[in-house]
């Protein structure tokens, strides 16, 4: 193929080292992308503020006299500091995280919104000790989920 | 989309290599970057010295208490002008390469 670009300077490389180059690109960027490791105890953290926001619904009651826990609020401020301090943790900050890891987060919001529903069905029967099943589920999960979406960033990096 | 441009800034192979590994993320840690090219503090230090000069990339330090070797962290990040470099070159290599780059 002939190349036409503007500036093409006389020393300009050949068709073999300009395939090189770019297949060194492509090579750099998967080697990266497997090197960077999931960082499980910070994925862990988010992990247990799902689990504490959904245990929260122990503490309410559920009916006429509900009242929404405050705990919504104050479990965003941590999953922003642990979204920094993942960051920091792992030394690369994403362009974008790609529509696996978008269905991933979309998926962690959904299931912990329907065990904080379950939970305070089982409150509202008197289970409250159940609580703590839902509260782990909401844990394993969102862990398993967060690191499902991390490891697809990651690999988005290999894709270039 | 951009013209193809060769620029001789960016094809000395470990300024290349730099962007490359810029390119897909919006900053990067130093030492990451280290990491992944394997080579020195001194080395990656020039060169990312000749890429700021140029305007292709920027960098900037947060305080770090989780680090013992170092009290800062260095974020490195390609600026617009460097995306655009970089993309352009990269649509030069191609064009160079033909066939032959097709699979990247």
């Amino acid at each position: 193929m002939e190349s036409n670009f503007v500036n093409r300077p006389d020393d300009a490389p050949s068709a073999e080292e300009a395939a090189r180059a770019l297949h060194t690109l492509g090579d750099d960027r998967e080697r990266m992308a497997e090197g960077i490791r999931v960082p499980w105890p910070l994925l862990a953290a988010f992990g247990g503020v799902a689990a504490w926001w959904v245990s929260a619904a122990a503490g309410t009651t559920p009916g006429e006299d509900f009242h929404a826990p405050t705990t919504g609020w104050l479990g965003l401020v941590a999953v922003l500091l642990i979204a920094h301090l993942v960051q920091r943790e792992v030394g690369v900050r994403f362009r974008g995280m790609g529509a696996t890891a978008t269905w991933a987060l979309l998926g962690i919001l959904a299931i912990c919104l329907l065990l904080f529903s379950v939970s305070l069905g089982l409150v509202s029967l008197g289970a409250t000790w159940a609580v703590s099943l839902t509260a782990l589920a909401a844990f394993g999960i969102t862990t398993w989920l967060a690191g499902l979406a991390y490891r697809s960033a990651a690999e988005r990096i290999g894709r270039g | 989309m951009a013209e193809a441009r060769f620029d001789e800034l960016i094809h000395a192979p470990m300024r290349l290599r730099i962007c490359g590994l810029l390119r897909p993320v919006e900053e990067l840690d130093f030492a990451v970057l280290r990491d992944a090219l394997d080579v020195s503090d001194a080395t990656l230090s020039k060169h990312l010295k000749t890429l700021t000069d140029a305007g292709y990339v920027v960098s900037n330090k947060a305080a770090s208490r989780e680090r013992s070797d170092a009290r800062r962290v260095t974020w490195l990040a390609l600026t617009a002008a460097g995306h655009a470099a970089f993309d352009a070159h990269v649509r030069a290599l191609r064009e160079i390469a033909g066939s032959a780059g097709e699979a990247t």
